[in-house]
Order: C-alpha cells, then structure tokens, then sequence
C-alpha cells in the first residue's frame, strides 16, 4: 500500500506531501465508485472526492447519491437535493477556499423510478407496462426488493455515463449488507426478472416443463396450499409479464457488469480503523478481487493523531489515574491546589484515545497488507463537516 | 445484562457477519442456537436455512430436495424475493419465540435482536404486514398474520433504536423513529446512544488543563515525566470530541419519545470484555 498523505498531522513527515494527490490520480477516470461498511464517511469523501476533481482538473465532474438524500445535501452545504442535478455554486466553494476549474453538480436518485423507467424501457409494449406498473406485487417490490437500491445506483450511473453529460460520475453507494449485495446487484435483478422457475411454479403447463413436473408436483401443493389458488394465479400472471423484460434486463446487466470492469473505472474503499469497519472493507477488497473489478484506492478516514501514543504523555496519564500521591505531588509543583478526581479525570481521558489509538495502529498495519494500492489517510477532524467548510477541508486532504 | 440476572436469553444475528458472537466471547455461530455463556444462547440467521426448516416442519421436505432440479426454485424464494426474504428472518424469530419447553413453559424469555442497518429494520419488521396485504388465503396468511401479530404486540416486541453522538446517526435515528411512530404499530423501546465520550466536565479540570498547557509544563514534568504536552493534547482533543457530541445527543433526546441511555466509548477491542463493560453501563444507565 503506498501512501498518499492527507494533511500533515502532528509529527507527520513533511516530505511525503510532494506525492501525488488522489484526486489527481483519479480525476482521469470516467465513474469512480465510493463503497465501504456504513458510517465511515462514504458520503463526505464521495463528495470531497469530487470537488477535490472539479477543483483540480476542468471536468465536468457529477456526485451521485442515493440513501439518504439529506447527507450529500448537507455535505454540500445545500437545503435540498432531488433527482435533477443541481450546480454546487462555484461562488461559494471559492469563498470556502476551494476554487473550481470544472464544474461540480450533485444530485439524488429515486429509485422508484429508476424501476419504472426500466419496466417501461423493456417492456414490448405500453399495455404490458401498465400492467406491471399497476400491479400491486410490483408496487411491494420495486421498494422492498433486496438490492433494489444497490440496482438503482447502479442503473442509473450507466445511464448517466451512456448519456456523457459529465466527465467524471462520483458515486456514493447505499450501506449495503454486503459487498457481493451491490456489486452483483445488475445479476441479481436480472435473476429476478428471469426467474422461469417460479413462472413453472405458477403456470406449469405454459412453459411445458412436462418432464419435471414428477419433480414438481410435491412444490405445486406446497405453493397451493402456502398462498391458495388464487393468488398463485394472480402471481404467474405477474410473473409472465415480468419475464418478458428478461431479455431487456439481462443485457443491461450484462453492460453494467462490463463498465464496472473497465479501465475507465475505479473503486475507492472508504474505511475507518475500527475493527467492523476494517473486516468489511477487508471483505469489499477480496470481492472486487475476485470480480475483477479495479480497486484504485484506500481512503482511511477519521484517523486518530499519532500524538496519542506518544509513550511519555501515556506514562503521564498514568501517573494520574493510578498513582494517588500523584495529584498532590502535582499541586505541589503547580504551586495551586489539585484535586485527585480532576487529576484522575484528566488521566482518563488521555488513557481512553491513547488506547484507542493503540488499536488503530493495529488495524493500520493490517490494512497497509491488505492492497497495493495508494491510500489516504483522512485525520479525524473536531468540527463538524457536514457544511461546506468541512467538505473544502477534507476535500484539500485529496 | 439479562441473562446474568437469570432470564434465558436468545441473541440472534441478522446478517450473520459472526459479530454478535464474538462479543459474547464465542467464536460465529450458525443457524442453530448455540450456548456461549450461561442463559445466554446465539444463532445467526440465514434465508436458506430458515426456509429449509419452515419446509421441514410444515411439510416435511428433506434437505436432500436441495440437490434436485428444484434447487433454483429454493434458492430463488429464499434470497431473490423481496418480502419471503424478509418474512423467512423475521418469521424463524417468530419461530423461536414459540418454541416450549416439555412443560409448557417458553424456551427463551428474551429475544435480542441485533437487526440490520436503520435504513433496513422496517421493510423486514413490516415485512408480515406486506404480505398481509398480497396474501388474501392459504396456510401462509395464518402464519403472516401471526408473525404480525408478534411484531405489532406492545408487550412483546420493541424496537430499540442504536445512535452515535454524530451528526447523520442522529438524523437518521431521528428519521426511523417518526417513521415507526408515524406509520407503524411497531412498539419502541429505549433509544441508545452508544460510543460518547465525555467532555471535561467541571470548571477545576479545566483550570488544570490550562494551567499544563500554559506555563505549567515544566514544573509538571517533574511529577508526571516528559509526556506533559503530549498529554495535554490528547486531554484537549478528548474534550473536542465530548463537546462535538453534545448537541446531535441533545437533539435526539428532545426528538424522541423514547428515554436515550447512554453509553460511554470503549477503548477495549470488541469481545466479552468490552461486553461486560457496555452491560454494567447500561445496568447503571437503566
């Protein structure tokens, strides 16, 4: 893993700013990807990511979000975001000390309609379509379905690169239960559409599956007796309209999984140090590995300072939480009065992040084996950085 | 917590990472319940599993139906379909909770769910109401009406919403409570607000700060070593962080309708340890 340092934090060496920056390393690449466990930042540095690209090069540069709309809004320091991209205001990521040389435009998806604008884009015709839009099992799974929203995201950066209104696509991806959850969302959708099984199941004569129906018969009775006749029914008749998307859905995700593949394309793994975060980001490195898909970079966020492990100011603390003469041994020095439990207090407080530190170095090492590529350690920042300041901030750590 | 106290505990696990019982001190667990401390016992859960036991016990199917052509089929309805996805997590948990012993009495007093993300709970805790409106007949509409039954009963169930001391948990903790409150039947229990930390909480440790940051560094050293404004730092960037929190947790008690416990940041890896620390916080906490 080489390094590519964000701002210099306490002790950390000078020399290695000279590196290149990752959003010069990046900035090239038509869709970069921000993916990683929930609450690591994805969102913020999705959208530092982006400006630090718009800022650096002239690129038309889009950060896309989907879940939940408000967080890349006030990342943004925006009221509001919608499915229309809007122009983040050059205006005012200059007066927050970002100046822009391309254009940074940001929007959210709605995923019910990236659903209906593929059920009317592959339906062979308008009643069929309707027929799928008003069915009530439709309704239920264009919300419900599992990895609806990983689909959504996905459909809609391929159109948005088909269409080639921006240069560069930054995507926040939604927390997914898993790796596999997002990346293999277009296939698991396609299989869903496709599912010629459960249209046996529910209409085994259409499909003269004759020779199985031997096997069949004891899954006929289950289903029978499980939803009754009726809605079995009413279900194979909604399944045979959705199959006829299969082959519209299937060839989609087909170009979804080949752009995600591409050298236009990269992966960023946005991470914290603590321990859930690392194991996911760990499992996120072996799937895209084994997908073949381009992991180009580490983005580590939150990390604690070095300073905390300092051994002298942990020797300190100690003194103050453990040693009880120390206190007064202190006031003595100090030459005012020092009561044990602020002594003690203060102790506590060091002890707590120097350990936490202590773990996080841990988990650095084990990352900086986890992947060749460059890595940029985000410092955990003591103001808030859901406004814009904050993102010009993290965005000159990129 | 519970199980120290002598009540017989099921821990379950949604996405069945093995985190759940590597806080418990075990190594993951499977499908099926497993001991790890006394009273206290963990399964993880999976689709397939659970369908494949509903099969056995409903309708006597063999697990050996796996290896046949129908095996899409199975695959199929317990990972590809939105709402038999979800109603096969939360119905083995229905499962469970009826589960007797030989005489009578219930096999767990508790269940502790440790659910999917917030942006998740509620299509899988109202995924029985979902399908009570697809499901018109059938054995299944019995069983989806119990499982609804079960999620929707104020003395049985309840939602514990977790938070961090940061900005978007606490909006989004926020958002799934007006969510429940607004459009469910789904009971909320407490809220927890997990991983605070503590800003300088009197004048005097301030005062104290100050004064080894200032011009008492030097006298200090002679008592606590070289390490005084390395101390000093890591003091000051504590209390930043305490102070960062204080008003995302301000703003999720005043929008609750739910009391908020806290707990405190700890430093330990996550194992039994760390446990035990978070479980004697809450017990102080309640």
């Amino acid at each position: 893993m080489s390094r590519v340092p964000g701002e210099p934090g306490p002790g950390e060496p000078a020399e290695a700013a000279a590196a290149p920056r990752l959003a010069d390393r990046l900035g090239a690449l038509d869709v970069i990807v921000c993916c990683g466990s929930g609450g690591v930042g994805k969102t913020t540095v999705s959208a530092a990511l982006a400006a630090a690209i718009a800022s650096t090069s002239d690129r038309r540069v889009m950060v896309l979000t989907i879940d939940p709309a408000r967080r890349l809004a006030s990342a943004l320091g925006m009221a509001g975001l919608g499915a229309d991209p809007i122009a983040v205001s050059p205006t005012r990521l200059r007066e927050a000390g970002l100046p822009l040389r391309g254009q940074l435009v940001a929007a959210t998806l709605d995923q019910k309609s990236v659903w209906d604008r593929m059920v009317e884009r592959y339906s062979p015709s308008r009643q069929v379509a309707r027929r799928i839009l008003q069915n009530r099992f439709y309704q239920g799974i264009s919300d419900a379905f599992a990895g609806s929203h990983e689909y959504a995201a996905l459909e809609a950066l391929y159109e948005l690169h088909e269409e080639g209104e921006y240069d560069c696509l930054v995507v926040d991806t939604p927390p997914s239960r898993s790796a596999l959850d997002f990346l293999e969302a277009p296939e698991r959708v396609a299989d869903f559409v496709g599912a010629r099984l459960l249209s046996w199941l529910a209409h085994p004569s259409r499909l003269g599956f004759h020779a199985m129906n031997l096997a069949a018969a004891p899954l006929l009775h289950i289903a029978d007796r499980l939803l009754g006749s009726e809605m079995l029914g009413e279900l194979g008749d909604f399944v045979g309209d959705l199959q006829t998307l299969y082959g519209g859905v299937q060839q989609r995700a087909r170009a979804v999984g080949r752009l995600l593949r591409s050298r236009r394309v990269g992966f960023v793994l946005v991470t914290t140090l603590e321990a859930p975060a690392c194991a996911e980001a760990e499992r996120f490195a072996s799937t895209l590995r084994e997908l073949s898909m381009p992991l180009r970079a580490l983005v580590i966020n939150r990390v604690l300072p070095n300073l905390l492990t300092d051994e002298a100011a942990i020797r300190a603390a100690d003194i103050l939480v453990d040693d009880h003469r120390g206190a007064r041994a202190l006031g003595r020095a100090l030459g005012v009065p020092v009561d044990a439990a602020s002594a003690a207090a203060l102790g506590r407080a060091h002890r707590l992040l120097s350990e936490l530190a202590r773990r996080e170095a841990g988990q650095l090492t084990r990352l900086g084996r986890l992947t060749d590529v460059p890595s940029v350690e985000v410092p955990l920042i003591t103001a808030p950085v859901s406004d814009l300041e904050g993102l010009v901030r993290v965005a000159g750590m990129l | 917590m519970a199980a120290r106290r002598g009540i017989r505990v099921l821990a379950v696990e949604v996405d069945a990472k093995g985190d759940l019982a590597e806080a418990l001190g075990h190594p993951p667990v499977g499908f099926r319940p497993v001991v790890v401390q006394r009273n206290l016992s963990v399964l993880a859960l999976h689709p397939e599993d659970s369908f494949q036991e509903y099969l056995a016990i409903f309708f006597k199917v063999p697990r050996f139906t796996r290896l046949t052509p129908l095996k899409g089929v199975f695959d199929f309805i317990a990972t590809g379909v939105p709402g038999p996805r979800d109603m096969l997590l939360i119905g083995k948990i229905a499962h469970e909770e009826r589960r007797r012993e030989g005489d009578g009495r219930p096999l767990w007093d508790l269940i502790v769910v440790d659910a999917t993300s917030s942006g998740e709970v509620l299509p899988q805790l109202t995924a029985a109401r979902s399908m009570r409106r697809l499901v018109r007949g059938g054995m299944l509409r019995s069983q989806v009406d119990f499982v609804d039954a079960m999620v929707t009963d104020h003395r049985k169930t309840a939602l514990c919403i977790t938070a961090l001391p940061e900005e978007m948990p606490v909006v989004e903790a926020l958002q799934l409570h007006d969510e429940v409150v607004g459009n469910t039947d789904i009971g909320l229990g407490p809220c927890f607000l997990n991983r605070s930390i503590a800003a300088l909480s009197s004048p005097r440790q301030r005062q104290l700060v100050d004064l080894l940051a200032t011009g008492g560094a030097r006298s200090a050293a002679t008592v606590l070593g070289e390490g005084v404004q390395g101390l000093v730092a890591g003091v000051r960037l504590a209390d930043a962080l305490g102070r960062l929190g204080q008003p995302f947790a301000r703003r999720l008690a005043a929008g609750l309708s739910v009391p908020v416990l806290t707990i405190p940041l700890v430093a330990a890896r996550p194992g039994l340890a760390t446990t035990r620390v978070v479980a004697a916080a809450l017990e102080s906490a309640a």
